[in-house]
């Protein structure tokens, strides 16, 4: 009797570990929440014109560094239009909630930088949100 | 005052002759599903791109990082093993629009043949294909949608997966381009 007892805990035991197993692998890798940008520390922290010019001197170095990568962007505001906000006309900030920010204001954002842009001449970050 | 001066000539080009439109929030999205599976489809809102409309001639630029997919996961293997978009971060197009002429244009729209060199992975293809040109006040708006194939730009897509995407790729855009 007591081996038997025995036997259907063991087999309680798998299922629990498969249920959980299959659980934290359906959340955890299929299906896992993607970056959140504003809850993360920025790698560095950064003025506008000088992350343009460290991607206009060089953009490979510059990719290699700030890529993918979350940073806050301090500078003056010089262009505000729905979602996006441009700082010192050198970093393109596309911003995701809410933002009340207004031109000539000095702010610091926060957001992941997605590359540069050669069109415009300006860094760009998106899932932006203010920290100030 | 001197550098102001050389500025307005330098400008002057471009205030008098060259019609300048282009924006920074353009929208580019494509779809790579394959019927009855999950669908696989990312779009990017922050797309840059200019239009000369003198010439025609328009530039289109795509950061690979700002394409954003429903599953975080299906965003890192596109990121990481299939446009390995920390090697090649941006997809380009430079092209023209045969026949525009900005002053004929009208809100419901007209078609024109784009062609250009659409740049991504790395590699350049050419690209022939209809677009839709509109214009309501200072906004000319490019629209339309071309299909392209992975393999053509080097993309590979693992066996295990490939049933599961599909063999072309449909890229939507939308451009909404101000005057400058």
């Amino acid at each position: 009797m007591a081996k038997y007892g025995n036997r259907r805990v063991v087999i309680v035991v798998i299922l629990l570990f498969i249920i959980t197993g299959g659980y934290l692998l359906y959340n955890n890798y299929l299906y896992k929440d993607a970056r959140n940008i504003a809850g993360e520390q920025p790698a560095f922290t950064v003025n506008a014109t000088q992350l343009l010019a460290e991607y206009q001197e060089g953009t490979g170095a510059a990719t290699a560094k700030y890529l993918n990568k979350t940073l806050a962007v301090q500078g003056k505001v010089t262009s505000v239009n729905d979602s996006l906000v441009i700082i010192d006309s050198a970093v393109f900030c596309a911003f995701t909630g809410i933002k009340e920010v207004y031109v000539d204001e000095t702010i610091t954002v926060k957001g992941r930088c997605i590359g540069y842009d050669e069109i415009f001449g300006e860094v760009k970050l998106d899932q932006c949100t203010l920290t100030n | 005052m001197k550098k102001n001066i050389i500025l307005l000539f330098l400008l002057m080009p471009v205030v008098f002759y060259g019609q300048k439109f282009s924006t920074r929030t353009g929208t580019v999205k494509f779809e790579a599903t394959v019927p009855s599976f999950e669908e696989v489809a990312a779009q990017n809102k922050s797309v840059s791109a200019a239009l000369d409309a003198s010439g025609g001639e328009v530039a289109v630029l795509a950061l690979m990082k700002g394409f954003r997919f429903k599953v975080a996961l299906m965003e890192e293997h596109f990121n990481e093993s299939y446009a390995e978009t920390d090697k090649f971060p941006k997809a380009t197009f430079k092209g023209k629009i045969e026949g525009l002429d900005i002053t004929k244009l009208n809100a419901t729209g007209q078609v024109f043949t784009i062609t250009g060199d659409l740049t991504l992975h790395g590699k350049t293809k050419k690209i022939t294909d209809r677009v839709v040109v509109t214009r309501s006040g200072n906004t000319i708006t490019i629209t339309g949608s071309f299909k392209v194939k992975p393999a053509d730009f080097g993309i590979e897509i693992p066996k295990v997966v490939s049933s599961k995407i599909a063999e072309t790729v449909t890229i939507e855009y939308n451009l909404p381009l101000n005057k400058q």
